[in-house]
């Protein structure tokens, strides 16, 4: 078997995986093919933007209709059971794209359950497709882990061998309790741990473009500094004496506040801050500009209220992009650091 | 420190942007020079204009036949930097540019204003402004304002940031015959500040008190350096607006000030020795007697009334006021006694009675003041049908030129009746107050100068030998590389330790079972601690069990803290579980430190605990320069102080070690400029010493 469907919830890093262990396996001189049997698309007639990154990135000559053959849009039910129609053209796609190649690796849709109802769910598929299963895990708390199992044995019970799980995005202070608790647990139950990777902010951490883009709203300055990464989000609603504490524990936050509060966007323009987004539509003040001009921070103006833009940001998480040389090595490291890319590669070839 | 005192010897001065428009500033200034009486050249600058208000106009500053010492500019600001290139090509070391539309309006103003000051700096060109009023000067005398009102010549330089305010004083100032020696409107602060004017005017033999209005402070470390050395000379004093949260962002969105923090302005202030109004009334009130009067040498004041409800009003003032009744020598009542009528009150406040005539009054004042006990009188008139307020004036002016060493101020509790009075009052220099308390604050303002300037002497700078910066450095570094700012407390412990504070033993546990093990070897009580740099307030959040006596109740407390956390905190990640050792109860104390964007680090000490928000017990010094006095001063300022020296039969705390720790914060947060937050809260002061049970240290990545 040479197919590999990695599979994990929305945010479990399913992506950076893929990049990571594909380009793993092309440097150890493999031919391999990515292949995202059903996708979404960030806007209606948008590609994929994981087919357009692997595209690029492995230089595969297959188109992105074939790399995507389909997409699951939240109404896909409206237009009718299509399910023995898409599953031909899945099943097709997957041959052009997996000729000539030594390894496909196959990402699910956001969620492993997605267009369950007409069985075309990543379980399902990969039993079509006959891939191993990996599943990534971005673990929060022990309800994490019966996540893991749960779909482990579903998938399991589906007839698709599971290879093992990976931990994604794993903060520094879990990662002994994944060693000394989860792990054996895991192993207990005959499932191999295959990686426990660190959170590194290169993946995880959007960029203020990203904001700007699901935000929308007008960008008043900064226009050059865009790619800077947010790593938190900090809602200005107290005075300058009481906040400043808050602003100086965050980090590369992006700090959201009325357009009417100039000094606590002043303020905040002291501290670390990647982005001030101003809500309500209500202009700043000129030297909330002047200032954030000087040091380089990105002003943007939205005409909603402060709730609703956060609401926006829940919807965020980090993305990489082909031209973005440092998250794609560092996909790559960690793949080659914290997985057991041998192990993987091994069972795939052998089996 | 530049040389700023050209501007008060300017001997020809130049127009630019002169015009001959009534109504336009060019022409206003023109005016203004040549109504101020000066004697010097004057050169207006325009191309299109030959002759403007009689004068002959030039081209160009390079047209101009001599020198200029000074170049005034109110061209449009698109030309400034043109003409500042002109004016340095030309020689000219001084400037004034009048013109609005910099900074002030926007990022294509910073920039216009970053090239203007560009070119000063190539040119060595010292410049007010831009988008200032301009300056005054009676002595030269020389008017390069376009303010309405030329000043009275007088003693008091006035340094203002805001345009408007330093007009309206202005015009004010001739009502009450209030002179002034230099006049300096701000503007932008581009180049020249608050702080060069100061420094400049400390110097200068004409002034004799120096008072500033200001809404930010350009640079918190020259500012304070020039002041203290300024406050040593001569009174500074200072309004300092946008002290409320509405009035700092007014003060943000005014001139692009990022309105400091108050605490700081206060404490830098008292630091400095600079003496700070609260309004403006105050701070002309201050300027009044300071310019008037002499400085009294003590804090022991007479009242003398003619009237009981004044004399009492003006004790309460001075009570209040942190001022002290003086009381008389037997020799002084004696004299009262023999000369006064019966029904008058010979002590203090000494109530002349209302049918007191000019001679009675004169009597009075003239025992109290050459009393030796005495520091300074004040005199309180209300018009009854016998008071004549003219005489009484009279005699006071001619008392005070007799007993010129001792400050001598009125209240002239009245309007219609006692104009005339105020007015021959003021003329003669004595201040005249409509009500007692403004006399007493005034006084207590000079006291607090005369004081501040005797403590001012500096003490000995604290050192240490047995300090670790590099222990610090080490923590440090595995922080950044945690990519956080907050320490946890174990970290924090150990940086402390490292500055020698002595802290509760505090260790990271991850597991339930590493958390019992530490307990084992710590010895039972202890306390367990959430630890994330996530969680401000660990209580808050069910992140703190104390009191923790077995292995079972340390394991039970670590699981209980975590589902704790996760409940309140569901995305936040602890990095475990604190383990320290449960000390036994003392007075409970806070250190702490705002590291302010101005002034740097203002180290804080109070009564600790829970409650600190609450009781608010807390005093605060600059980290800087400070000496075991004045952490001894400052200990003593909190109510905590009274805990400390044992409350109701409870024995004293170790208070040599308590400054000691002080201290070694103080040190810590000084050598360590990425520390921009301290808390030590609670701090345990026992009869032996103390034990810092909670340390919050966030760093700058």
């Amino acid at each position: 078997m040479k197919n590999l469907y990695i599979m994990g919830s929305a945010d479990s890093g399913k992506t950076a995986m893929a990049v990571g262990l594909a380009l793993k396996f092309k440097q150890e001189g493999r031919k391999v093919a990515y292949f995202k049997p059903v996708g979404t698309s960030a806007a209606a007639g948008k590609a994929d933007e994981d087919a357009i990154l692997m595209k690029e990135l492995l230089t595969m000559e297959a188109s992105l209709e074939v790399i995507v053959p389909t997409m699951a849009s939240p109404f896909y039910l409206s237009r009718g059971n299509r399910s023995a129609e898409m599953l031909e053209t899945i099943k097709k796609a997957y041959q052009e794209v997996s000729r000539n190649t030594d390894l496909v690796i196959i990402d699910s849709a956001i969620f492993p359950y997605i267009m369950g109802t007409i069985g075309l769910d990543a379980p399902s598929l990969a039993l079509e497709l006959n891939a191993s299963a990996l599943y990534l895990i971005n673990a929060k708390n022990d309800y994490s882990l019966d996540q893991v199992i749960f779909f482990n044995q579903y998938i399991q019970y589906k007839g698709v061998p599971v290879l093992g799980n990976i931990f994604t995005h794993v903060p520094r202070p879990i990662q002994a309790k994944i060693e000394g608790v989860y792990k054996p647990l895991l192993d207990n139950l005959g499932f191999r741990t295959l990686g426990i990777v660190p959170k590194v902010r290169e993946l995880s951490a959007p960029s203020v473009a990203q904001v700007y883009e699901l935000l929308g709203g007008e960008l008043l300055t900064g226009e050059q500094n865009l790619d800077l990464l947010v790593e938190d989000i900090m809602v200005g609603a107290m005075t300058i004496e009481s906040a400043l504490g808050y602003m100086r524990r965050s980090n590369n936050k992006i700090f959201i506040i009325g357009g009417d509060r100039a000094d606590m966007a002043l303020a905040a323009l002291e501290t670390s801050t990647s982005a001030i987004i101003l809500t309500g539509g209500l202009y700043p003040d000129v030297k909330v500009i002047s200032r954030a001009i000087e040091k380089g921070v990105p002003v943007l103006l939205v005409h909603y209220d402060t709730y609703t833009a956060i609401e926006k940001l829940s919807e965020l998480s980090g993305r990489i992009t082909a031209n973005n040389k440092e998250s794609i090595s560092k996909a790559v490291e960690n793949a080659e650091r914290y997985c057991d890319w041998k192990g993987i590669l091994n069972t795939l070839c052998i089996e | 420190m530049p040389d700023l005192t050209p501007f008060f010897n300017v001997r020809s001065v130049a127009i630019i942007g002169a015009s001959n428009k009534p109504g336009k500033i060019g022409n206003v200034i023109v005016k203004n020079v040549i109504e101020s009486g000066f004697a010097g050249k004057i050169f207006p600058i325009n191309p299109k204009e030959t002759v403007i208000e009689g004068l002959t106009c030039y081209s160009s500053v390079s047209q101009a036949p001599d020198k200029i010492d000074l170049a005034v500019i109110c061209v449009p600001a698109k030309f400034c930097p043109d003409v500042m290139d002109e004016c340095g090509k030309t020689g000219t070391k001084y400037a004034v540019v009048i013109t609005a539309g910099f900074k002030e309006v926007g990022p294509e103003g910073l920039e216009l204003e970053k090239k203007l000051l560009f070119i000063c700096k190539k040119y060595g060109i010292y410049m007010v402004g831009p988008n200032c009023v301009g300056i005054m000067d009676t002595h030269i005398p020389l008017n390069t304002s376009f303010a309405a009102g030329f000043p009275l010549k007088g003693d008091i330089a006035f340094i203002s940031q805001s345009g408007a305010m330093l007009v309206s004083i202005m015009d004010w100032s001739r009502s009450i015959g209030l002179g002034f020696s230099r006049v300096i409107s701000l503007g932008n602060k581009a180049d020249l500040n608050e702080a060069d004017f100061i420094a400049a005017l400390a110097d200068d033999p004409l002034t004799k008190v120096i008072l500033c209005y200001i809404e930010d402070v350009h640079n918190g470390r020259y500012f304070l350096d020039v002041a203290s050395q300024a406050a040593k000379k001569k009174p500074v004093i200072v309004l300092k607006s946008g002290t409320s949260q509405a009035g700092a962002q007014a003060a943000s969105s005014h001139t692009g000030a990022l309105a400091g923090n108050d605490l700081a302005y206060e404490t830098a202030f008292t630091h400095a020795g600079i003496l700070r109004a609260h309004t403006m009334t105050e701070l002309f009130d201050l300027a009044t007697c300071f310019s008037y009067q002499p400085l009294p040498k003590g804090d022991r004041v007479a009242i003398v009334t003619n009237a009981g409800g004044p004399g009492i009003v003006a004790s309460d003032a001075i009570e209040n006021a942190g001022l002290t009744m003086a009381r008389f020598e037997k020799d002084t009542l004696d004299a009262l006694r023999a000369n006064l009528p019966a029904v008058a009150n010979i002590y203090n406040p000494v109530d002349v009675i209302g049918d007191a005539g000019a001679d009675r009054y004169a009597f009075a004042l003239e025992a109290v003041i050459k009393d030796p006990h005495v520091d300074s009188a004040v005199v309180l008139v209300c018009p009854t049908t016998v008071t004549d307020p003219v005489s009484i004036a009279l005699k006071i002016i001619e008392l005070h030129e007799k007993y010129p060493d001792k400050p001598i101020l009125t209240a002239y509790m009245g309007g219609v009746a006692l104009a005339e009075g105020v007015k021959i009052l003021n003329q003669a220099k004595i201040p005249v107050f409509t009500f007692p308390e403004s006399a007493i604050q005034s006084i207590a303002g000079m006291v607090n100068y005369v004081r501040r300037a005797d403590t001012l002497v500096g003490g000995e700078e604290i050192l240490f030998d047995d300090i670790n910066p590099n222990k610090v450095k080490a923590v440090f570094y595995d922080v950044i590389r945690d990519r956080r700012s907050v320490l946890l407390g174990s970290e924090a412990a150990a940086v402390a330790e490292a500055y020698g504070i002595s802290t509760a033993p505090v260790r990271l546990a991850i597991s339930p079972d590493e958390a019992v093990a530490l307990a084992e070897s710590t010895g039972y009580p202890v306390v367990l601690k959430v630890a994330s740099p996530k969680i401000m307030h660990k209580t808050d959040v069910g992140g703190v069990k104390i009191g923790l006596n077995s292995a079972e109740e340390v394991r039970n407390g670590f699981i209980e803290i975590m589902e704790n956390v996760q409940r309140y905190l569901p995305d936040v990640v602890p990095y475990g579980i604190e383990v320290s050792k449960m000390m036994p109860k003392g007075i409970e104390l806070i250190v702490g430190m705002t590291r302010d964007m101005q002034f740097g680090p203002l180290i804080a000490f109070g009564l600790g605990g829970i409650y600190v928000n609450l009781l608010k017990d807390v005093s605060f010094r600059l980290a800087k320069g400070i000496t075991h006095t004045e952490i001894a001063a400052m200990i003593e300022e909190t109510k905590a102080s009274t805990l400390l020296r044992g409350y109701r039969g409870d024995k004293p705390a170790d208070m040599m070690s308590i400054i000691d720790m002080v201290a070694r914060a103080a040190k810590l947060i000084l050598d360590f400029e990425e520390i921009s937050e301290l808390d030590i809260n609670p701090v345990f002061a026992y009869p032996d010493g103390y034990s810092a049970l909670d340390i919050k240290i966030t760093i700058k990545l």
